[in-house]
């Protein structure tokens, strides 16, 4: 979508800086949320870069500390030398993990869709289970999941099937190429030579295993807002986009899954820009695929796609965005999620929110909010990932907003477990706006 | 992204720069780079601390060094600037740290001379108040006071290299303690023994084991900075009541907890004042049509962001945050590409003495009057940029202790610029 006519060949740093860019200064430290909070954790700084120059391919891992690495990014988002920081703490975490064999634990919550396609088929059941005191009890020392931490809630109906029901049009898009021959079907030609009527924009929605499985909703809202704007949403299959299996040692199926996905999505039309209504989600498509997996291909998916706020900002300054928006009289807190800095986008959510009448919108900037993923969701990190989202409790608790907005859906389940404030991702302000209840 | 200015950097002069755009009913964005060195080793604001890079006298009085500096050196950035925006971005500095909630003391026409971490005075300005009892001026004995296993700061050393500068270095003693709750061996920072002084129990079992070492009645006691990790949380006045005496942090290596307290608070307060943040998207190119800026480059992750600004504030501060590359046998700025003035081959870019000054800390841009990048026939590279901070060329901001000074005056004056254009 956005040209690019740079010549990167005269700026004088590389692309992806090695191991020895890292000046030692120590800012990655300074801002780890886990360092921050307790000294047991030796920080990035020691466990990326430093450790780097001495591990060997040939040797055994050196893992110890390692697993506090809650995977934020922040060190990342902080480095002035664009050191990648994250990526030799997993990629040691993973070699040690090789080695030594993966916990029950890591290896179940790095299977999250597996996990999360289990719940919703038994949603009633896996419900009560996961609220059932006698339940985690067991859960907690069997598996090590602590017993004070909410799971989600599973639905029964996937937004996948809800897709399919309320599109019959695509109800066949399961591949990329079917996804193609529908949208043409409904389009009356290829995209550029379509008649009058025809939608401007075709997004591929990846909605990611939380709105298929625990929030159908927001992907309802999702679909509601792009259509609304004259934007056809097609949803081609997908696989777990495998953040919860990078953060849990296993880059081995985080890669498994991406080159699925890489597979599939690589070969839409390059008409066609892919939307993620999930930060981390996204930040795997856009960067990771790329990156720490290196997957073939990723180049076909990552540079088209955008952050749901993102994208919707960019229709409005192309002047494409609906402005008919009715007042939603608001307080509103504003959380940026971690990875959402990563995306070096900037905060779009609240630029767009800002749009709509009645909204009074605060921003809070306390941090990371501790749960990380599937970090604070641990036994022996519930205590550490409660203390480091302590500040921005508090601040949420003084504020007394009507709810707190984060793009992140784990942000969401944390905030709403340490404050007991109401959380929603943006996305449904912004439906509310354009009238949808 | 179409903005209205666009600020790029994350020290000092950034910070201004955006603080004073908002303050005028402008809509700055920050474009952060990752974190300067300020952020790790900044505690105080100096204005001017010595008039030249080799003058060992401190200067007194820093307003009227500045003048007297602007007046022999037309071409020096404080000139550039100007007084004005001196004393102007400084009253714009106080009340932003007032209004958020810090407590710092200073006025422009008198330094204070304050013991590092080795011992040495340095001549400062702006000062939170935490530091302000260790003014060297003064006469009243000192206690400098460090911790068994810590090892970023050594009051032996510190104490006997005061000792020989310091006109009542008798006056001087060290003592060593050792910590609640830290055990021997044990590695730990400053920021978590910052973390341990915000708790209660932990504070009162230092000052009692601090009452038992002895000999600090009388005394003010000079620590190593880490009373407190945030902004708001009162540890030096508390520890002062508790101890009974006058108690100052000294900074430490880094992570400067002082730096730490202040950039991250400075930083909250603009975004929980509406001003939007974009972070690791590294800004590294600028379009410049018809001597105009028409949109500079970021970094995102998965593809290249345009930022469509009517103004650009290019407030990237040194070699640590990307404001100037370093090949063999050029050095560039990363917007323009093109070589920047007093560039240098490599050998002749540092002195073989650590203790001398360095060629490198004065390379920067060339800017016109007005803060434009300058061209080789110095005239504006773009009309609608300006540079302030440390990437500006022609000073050592090390040497002459005035890096804070000049990142307020250049950043305001930057500021007021971008408005105008």
């Amino acid at each position: 979508m956005i040209s690019d006519e740079l010549d990167l060949q005269t700026d004088t740093v590389e692309e992806e800086a090695p191991v020895e860019a890292c000046t030692k200064c120590t800012a990655c430290n300074t801002v780890c949320p886990v360092a921050r909070n307790t000294e047991i954790f030796r920080g990035p700084k020691y466990l990326g870069p430093e450790s780097e120059r001495y591990r060997d391919p040939h040797e055994a891992a050196v893992t110890a500390g390692l697993d506090l690495c809650s995977g934020c990014k922040l060190c990342e988002v902080t480095c002035p030398s664009q050191v990648t920081i994250q990526e030799y703490i997993r990629r040691a975490q993973n070699k040690g993990a090789e080695e030594k064999g993966r916990t029950l634990r890591d290896w179940v919550l790095g299977h999250t869709r597996l996990l999360s396609a289990f719940g919703s088929m038994t949603a009633p059941l896996a419900n009560f289970g996961n609220r059932n005191p006698l339940v985690r009890w067991v859960m907690e020392k069997v598996v090590g999941i602590h017993r004070k931490r909410p799971l989600p809630r599973y639905q029964f109906l996937t937004f996948e099937r809800w897709f399919k029901k309320t599109h019959p049009l695509l109800k066949n898009a399961s591949n990329a190429r079917i996804a193609r021959s529908a949208r043409l079907a409904w389009a009356g030609g290829p995209v550029g030579e379509g008649r009058v009527g025809a939608p401007k924009r075709t997004v591929a929605y990846f909605y990611g295993c939380w709105v298929n499985y625990n929030e159908r909703r927001l992907g309802e809202m999702v679909v509601h807002v792009l259509e609304r704007n004259g934007v056809e949403v097609i949803v081609p299959r997908q696989q777990c986009c495998g953040i919860p299996a990078v953060v849990n040692s296993n880059i081995d199926l985080a890669r498994k899954y991406g080159m699925e996905n890489v597979d599939r999505w690589g070969e839409l039309p390059p008409s066609v820009d892919i939307i993620a209504s999930s930060t981390s989600c996204g930040l795997m498509l856009k960067h990771d695929y790329s990156h720490l997996l290196d997957i073939p291909g990723a180049e076909r998916v990552g540079p088209r796609t955008y952050d749901i706020c993102e994208y919707l900002w960019m229709m409005h300054e192309n002047g494409e965005l609906d402005l008919k928006f009715e007042p939603v009289e608001m307080r509103l807190l504003y959380h940026a999620p971690c990875h959402l800095k990563s995306h070096g986008i900037g905060y779009p959510a609240t630029r767009l929110l800002h749009l709509i009448p009645g909204v009074h919108l605060e921003e809070v900037d306390e941090g990371c909010c501790g749960i990380s993923g599937t970090f604070g969701v641990k036994v022996e990190k519930y205590d550490l990932s409660m203390k480091i989202g302590s500040r921005l409790f508090g601040a949420v608790r003084a504020a007394g907003s009507d709810s707190v907005l984060a793009d992140c859906e784990t942000c969401r389940m944390q905030v709403e477990h340490g404050s007991g404030a109401h959380s929603a991702h943006p996305i449904e302000i912004l439906a509310r706006a354009y009238g949808y209840r | 992204m179409k903005v209205d200015v666009a600020v790029v950097g994350s020290g000092l002069a950034a910070l201004v720069a955006t603080r004073s755009l908002q303050k005028a009913g402008r809509k700055p964005v920050l474009i952060w780079p990752g974190l300067t060195s300020l952020y790790f080793a900044y505690a105080t604001v100096d204005v001017l601390g010595y008039p030249d890079a080799t003058t060992l006298e401190p200067i007194d009085d820093p307003e009227r060094g500045v003048s007297e500096l602007i007046n022999e050196h037309p071409d020096h950035p404080y000139a550039r600037a100007g007084l004005a925006a001196l004393r102007d971005g400084i009253a714009v500095l106080m009340e932003w740290l007032t209004e958020a909630g810090f407590r710092w003391q200073g006025r422009l026409d008198r330094n204070l001379l304050l013991p590092t971490a080795i011992g040495t005075p340095k001549p400062s300005c702006l000062v939170p108040d935490s530091m302000a009892a260790g003014d060297l001026r003064r006469d009243e004995p000192i206690v400098l006071v460090g911790f068994e296993g810590y090892e970023d700061f050594v009051p032996e050393m510190a104490a006997s290299n005061l000792s020989r500068s310091w006109n009542s270095g008798r006056n001087v003693r060290a003592i060593r303690i050792s910590l609640p709750a830290f055990k021997p061996g044990q590695l730990f920072t400053s920021i978590d023994l910052a973390r341990s002084f915000q708790e209660d129990t932990f504070r009162h079992d230092v000052a009692a084991r601090l009452r038992d070492a002895g000999a600090i009645d009388g005394a003010r006691i000079g620590m190593p900075a880490v009373l407190g990790l945030t902004h708001d949380t009162d540890v030096h006045r508390r520890f002062q009541n508790e101890l009974g005496r006058p108690v100052f942090e000294i900074p430490t290596l880094p992570p400067s907890v002082l730096a730490l307290r202040l950039f991250d608070r400075l930083r909250k307060h603009l975004q929980e004042t509406g001003i939007e943040l974009i972070w690791n998207a590294p800004a590294h190119a600028a379009d410049v049509v018809d001597g105009r800026c028409e949109r500079i480059h970021l970094k995102s992750a998965a593809r290249d962001q345009p930022i469509e600004a009517r103004a650009y504030v290019l407030a990237l501060e040194d070699m640590v945050d990307g404001a100037l590359r370093a090949g063999v046998h050029t050095m560039q700025d990363p917007f323009f590409h093109r070589p920047v003035s007093h560039s240098a081959v490599p050998t002749e870019r540092t002195d073989e003495s650590l203790f001398k000054p360095q060629p490198f800390a004065s390379v920067g841009y060339a800017v016109t009057d007005r803060l434009q990048p300058a061209g080789g026939d110095s005239r504006p590279l773009a009309s609608n940029v300006f540079i302030a901070g440390g990437a500006i060329g022609g000073y050592d901001p090390t040497r002459t202790k005035s890096r804070g000074g000049l990142a307020i005056a250049t950043g305001y004056r930057a500021a007021q610029e971008a408005m105008a254009a």
